[in-house]
């Protein structure tokens, strides 16, 4: 089937479906009429969808960890102990690297190992080899709606079975888990994959469960500029619309620097909606989420929640629907069940704090919400005008031209041109905006950030200036400036 | 000398870490290596083969996604089978699943062969330094 933004007809999608059924033994437990009885069984008090509302209308922010280990009854064990002890308001089951490959086979003996060991050996929950009763058995474990959190540039058969298995909301889409996640995908394949995702999300909605669907902002959470994630999010929003799904759930990476962050928040529901819109997509739900800090972290557990503590703050005072928190272990890796509760607590106190106030409107914040405004306009119109109206098609020429291009990116289809670096405030900005389709006005915008932190620090903006910046954080400081 | 010497460098295993295999490939050609890097995804097999090709003088594997134990477990057999009885083996990143105790992780992973074990945080630097030394380059860097 050739790529085109256009809803799956349903023998399209049926016919498609015994395939990805039939590539793993746990495929033969989904029953799609069954599973749409189960989560009306369930009901709202499990549905992110329901949570998610909420969550917008009183203004609150939801604090949401990433929680994922090789053993069933350890991943049942942690997700209480994060909701009780942790105080979580809704939880994920983070999917183990190997299922994120497809690679169902190492994610088995992964288990067995982790079971002789008598410790988790996988950095995730391998959700494909348990099957569709041992999800249920997960999300009926806790009393708030739970997601699966991934990296799967193929998750056809990851959702078919976490969605029969009563998650209630899937993150991913065919940019946003292809281009930092994998090196060989072509965007065709993980964008027809993700339409099939989205598509089976819109037949749960037609039956009356609604499946949140998140797209994962940060990309290589490494200094992408608020203006292509924005615009990632937003083709992504386009595209799962088109497949009948009506909640969706944009996010952001925290860059550090206040003003652009809380712009970039403000800015990203109302872009999607307006392109939404502007698309023919009526009465598709939007919120958003923002992930805290997704660079490297300072090793030091205080300095860690510090930074926890920033990205806390951060969502609250824009707004954010939801944050992803980060823990004191951050730089070691996985982290163990209390330090993955410390975070969300040090996260909860500050969204709590904070949650009477907001930024007021300053000339900085505007001109921030006018940037972001311009260069995401910028890059999805080229986008849709490359694919002559379908922002599929429109999607792989964009890629191919590095009208979108992520820094930074594993993929060999991502141009991966483009660097970025911080300006004297920390904002991060573009050093080499290589084939961006920005206009005069934005390139220097660029141009003369960048070169007001070459004067103060008295050297040429450059890749030193690019590695200085990715690894400041780890050691105590926004930008990277020369030692 | 040093552009006389290849380093194979690569992300092990289903770990998709892209930016410190970007700044390790930079940092080693600043220091005048030559690099082969095999980048993300990287098996074993490649990590052998890409060896063979430049006879390199030392293979640096990465990971940061906490399957390294797993991922590592064979290749300095696959190496000797291979006939690099003698290339050095480096290995980094966030090996294990959670917060453990290093000297135990890097008991585990010298078991497995490696000859020098990084913990999370190592900046390039130092293990350049290291093989400078292991390669008897030491003086031309001073």
């Amino acid at each position: 089937m050739e790529l085109k933004n256009q809803k799956w007809p349903a023998d399209e999608f049926f016919s498609r479906r015994r395939e990805v059924l039939a590539a793993w033994p746990t495929g033969r437990e989904v029953d799609l009429d069954e599973a749409v009885a189960y989560h009306r069984r369930a009901g709202a008090g499990r549905s992110m969808a329901a949570l998610l509302d909420q969550a917008r209308t009183s203004g609150r922010t939801l604090a949401q960890p990433r929680a994922g280990v090789a053993l069933l009854l350890d991943q049942i064990e942690l997700l209480r102990y994060l909701a009780a002890e942790g105080e979580a308001d809704c939880l994920p089951a983070t999917i183990d690297s190997y299922t994120r490959q497809n690679r169902y086979a190492e994610a088995q003996a992964g288990i067995e190992e982790s079971r002789a060991a008598g410790r988790s050996m996988l950095n995730g929950f391998p959700a494909v080899n348990y099957g569709v009763a041992a999800c249920r058995r997960v999300v009926e474990a806790v009393d708030v709606p739970v997601q699966v959190r991934h990296g799967t540039p193929d998750a056809r058969l990851l959702a078919e079975i976490t969605l029969a298995g009563g998650f209630t909301s899937f993150e991913g889409g065919g940019i946003s888990y292809n281009i930092p996640y994998a090196k060989d995908v072509p965007l065709e394949k993980s964008i027809a994959d993700w339409q099939y995702v989205d598509r089976l999300a819109g037949w749960y909605l037609e039956h009356g469960v609604t499946i949140n669907r998140e797209f994962f902002g940060p990309l290589t959470g490494t200094l992408v500029p608020p203006g292509i994630s924005h615009a990632v999010g937003v083709i992504e929003a386009l595209l799962a619309a088109e497949q009948g799904v009506k909640n969706v759930t944009l996010g952001y990476g925290q860059c550090g620097n206040l003003i652009q962050d809380v712009a970039a928040m403000l800015t990203l529901p109302r872009l999607a909606e307006d392109y939404l819109e502007r698309c023919g997509y009526r009465g598709v739900t939007v919120t958003t989420v923002l992930h805290q800090w997704m660079g490297g972290f300072p090793a030091d557990e205080s300095k860690a929640f510090g930074v926890i503590a920033w990205g806390a703050a951060t969502a609250a005072l824009a707004g954010a629907d939801k944050v992803i928190v980060k823990t004191p272990h951050e730089a070691v890796g996985v982290p163990g069940k209390e330090a993955n509760a410390a975070g969300i607590k040090a996260t909860k106190q500050v969204l709590n704090m904070l949650r009477d106030q907001f930024m007021p409107p300053t000339p900085e914040l505007t001109e921030e919400i006018a940037v972001i405004r311009a260069e995401t306009t910028a890059i999805v119109d080229k986008t849709l005008d490359l694919g002559d109206g379908d922002v599929a098609l429109g999607t792989v020429r964009a890629f191919k031209a590095g009208v979108i291009d992520v820094p930074f990116a594993p993929s060999r289809f991502n141009a991966g041109r483009l660097l970025p670096a911080r300006d004297n405030r920390g904002a991060v900005r573009l050093l080499e905006p290589a084939n961006l389709p920005f206009d005069r006005a934005l390139l220097d915008f660029h141009r003369e950030r960048l070169a007001e932190r070459g004067r103060v620090e008295n050297r040429e903006p450059g890749f030193q200036m690019v590695i200085d910046d990715i690894y400041a954080i780890g050691k105590g400081m926004l930008v990277g400036r020369p030692r | 000398m040093t552009e006389e010497k290849t380093v194979v460098l690569g992300v092990i295993g289903a770990d998709v870490h892209a930016v410190g295999n970007r700044i390790l490939a930079y940092a080693l050609a600043q220091a005048g290596f030559k690099v082969a890097n095999i980048g993300v995804l990287a098996t074993r097999e490649e990590f052998i083969n890409a060896a063979l090709e430049t006879d390199a003088a030392a293979i640096w594997v990465s990971s940061l996604y906490g399957h390294g134990e797993l991922d590592c477990r064979g290749l300095r057999d696959q190496a000797a089978e291979a006939g690099l009885e003698r290339i050095l083996m480096y290995v980094g990143g966030n090996l294990v699943v959670g917060k453990q105790d290093w000297a135990g992780v890097e008991k585990r992973f010298k078991d497995m062969g490696f000859d020098r074990v990084y913990p999370p945080g190592t900046m390039p630097g130092r293990a350049i330094a290291d093989l400078m030394r292991d390669l008897g380059l030491v003086n031309e860097v001073d």
